[in-house]
């Protein structure tokens, strides 16, 4: 039986008992945004970004990505609202006890680390899956 | 602040003694020397305040800004728009400018007309004249006074004609909206039923249910107009508003929801090109299964926050200018919707395109025009006054603001901001004694 494992919690945007399941992608500026959304897989992708605000992320919204990740804001911020309305699940402010260091000493799963968000509380949390 | 404080509690309670929502207002009203927050017929007629009316009303203000601001929680930083940094120098921009332009906006049609100006937000839909610029109009500018009090540009009793003119403007803005009473939508416990029955009833008479292509088709358009409006508006909320909720008859309620897409005021405005002034969505709810509050900036917040799941019927409607009368709103078939969603997702693309390619000092210049015309920029214009206030100087940076900006943009803003914005550093009060007239 395959088992999942904890590796992240973060404030929740909004409920649900839909599962947001897939691949971790970083996306650390404008340009690789732009990359990210003419690739492969985005719909099958749980992107994570730094801050909380709208228009960074929204080619990756409007491209239909399976869950955002933020390292920093809140449901009330203009992401957390933007999330909300284009049904995406977001964990926001999210901490991880398990990954990678960013070049800012953050610590995220890895791009391409398979990821499952469950969003069906008040707080947001991100199990690792068997790959 | 000089004393050490304890940042935590400050985070949780305002000053360490007010909670959010219903029961910090509830608290700090009770302790307010007069409830100047509250509107009458006579006092939004007043030319002079008292000192306990204005520092009732600063107070009030640091704990409504905070209660808000709160919940962001530092949205943290942006990778595309650096909006901290456009907002906080229009803050004193905008207490720079916006006392001499609103007195020329008083003097051309009277307090009587800002009352009527101001009644737009009870009789038309799609248009910024609307609670969040009652809000804005008063407390950003009056922010920007704390901001350069806290930078030693001068104390917090200088220019007390200017506090005093910029608290009564936005007073006779919430009088016009409310009619009276609490002019703060905190105040009114989180509802902002701003439209009069008459102009909500046929709007929400055609609301249709929403099943399938229907509601997928719906939810789309909601979703990629409110990101063209925050693109389009350089990520800040001037690009929505939403109004309510609205209790209708079995057990239901309306909330009513404006996207602007096409400010033609600015120079990239050319990205909305053929598409709407605005949008007006109605969305139905059964009032059993959620609830909605609304806050100052006309957002809404529900419990339980999946408001979309429970969304039972809709309805959209398109002001096609700015001036269109409300007599010639159309109603958008799903045709129109999927051809708008699909200009929207191609304007925020091609927006945020441009966006990564200007420099740091472009974007802040941008953003300080919008967020320093917003507010007060659809006042202007209805009475026929926007081209005079360009000509006498409005969007020119004045002297302080570019004092602020390197401050306000370095990496020492945030020890200036957070006492600013979070504990009530933001609206020293007054101590001058001046005698009011209210």
């Amino acid at each position: 039986m395959s088992t999942e494992t904890l590796i992240g919690t973060g404030i929740n945007v909004f409920t649900s008992d839909d599962n947001a399941v897939g691949v971790i992608r970083f996306l650390d500026s404008p340009d690789e945004v732009l990359e990210f959304i003419d690739g492969p897989d985005v719909e099958n992708t749980v992107v994570i970004s730094r801050g909380g605000t709208t228009t960074f992320m929204s080619p990756a919204l409007m491209a239909g990505v399976a869950g955002l990740i933020t390292l920093q804001g809140a449901p009330e911020s203009h992401l957390g609202i933007l999330s909300r309305e284009f049904s995406i699940p977001c964990v926001m402010s999210a901490t991880f006890t398990d990954g990678i260091q960013t070049s800012r000493g953050e610590t995220i799963p890895a791009d391409g680390t398979r990821v499952r968000l469950d969003i069906t509380g008040e707080k947001g949390q991100i199990f690792l899956l068997p790959s | 602040m000089s004393e050490a404080i304890d940042i935590q509690l400050y985070l949780q309670k305002f000053q360490g003694k007010y909670p959010q929502g219903p029961e910090g207002d509830r608290q700090i009203r009770q302790d307010l020397t007069v409830p100047f927050i509250e509107t009458t017929d006579a006092d939004v007629r007043a030319t002079s305040l008292a000192d306990d009316q204005v520092n009732s009303w600063l107070h009030y203000a640091a704990w409504n800004l905070w209660d808000f601001i709160l919940g962001r929680a530092s949205e943290g930083e942006s990778g595309l728009i650096p909006r901290q940094e456009y907002e906080t120098v229009s803050f004193v921009q905008q207490w720079s400018i916006y006392p001499r332009f609103i007195r020329m906006l008083t003097d051309e049609i009277g307090v009587a007309g800002l009352l009527d100006l101001a009644k737009t937000s009870r009789r038309e839909v799609g248009t910024k004249i609307n609670v969040t610029r009652n809000w804005a109009a008063s407390v950003c500018p009056i922010l920007g006074r704390g901001i350069a009090v806290d930078l030693g540009y001068h104390d917090a009793n200088s220019r007390r004609e200017d506090l005093e003119e910029l608290i009564q403007f936005g007073r006779r803005l919430q009088h016009g909206t409310w009619g009276g009473g609490p002019g703060f939508v905190s105040a009114r416990g989180y509802q902002a039923p701003a439209l009069d029955a008459d102009v909500l009833g046929p709007l929400v008479d055609q609301a249709r249910p929403l099943e399938g292509d229907a509601m997928k088709t719906f939810r789309r358009f909601n979703a990629t107009t409110e990101l063209f409006g925050f693109m389009l508006h350089y990520d800040c909320r001037a690009g929505m508003a939403d109004t309510g909720p609205y209790p209708l008859p079995d057990g239901r309620f309306a909330l009513v929801r404006d996207h602007f897409l096409n400010e033609t005021a600015y120079p990239w405005s050319g990205v909305a090109e053929g598409l709407p002034y605005a949008v007006t969505e109605v969305l139905v709810f059964p009032a059993d299964k959620v609830s909605a509050t609304v806050n100052d900036i006309q957002t809404t917040f529900t419990k339980p926050t999946n408001y979309l799941a429970f969304l039972a019927e809709g309805a959209v409607f398109a002001r096609q200018k700015m001036d269109t009368p409300m007599s010639e709103l159309r109603v958008l078939d799903d045709a129109e919707m999927k051809t708008i969603s699909a200009a929207c997702h191609q304007g925020t693309l091609a927006m945020y395109k441009t966006l990564a390619r200007k420099s740091q000092e472009e974007k802040i210049r941008d953003g300080i025009m919008v967020y320093t015309r917003e507010f007060l920029l659809s006042h202007a214009t209805r009475v026929g006054l926007w081209e005079k206030f360009r000509a006498e100087g409005f969007d020119t940076l004045h002297a302080d603001a570019e004092r602020a900006w390197p401050v306000l943009t370095s990496g020492k803003a945030a020890e200036i901001l957070t006492p600013v914005l979070l504990f009530g550093n933001g609206f020293p009060s007054v101590t001058s004694g001046t005698n009011g007239t209210a």
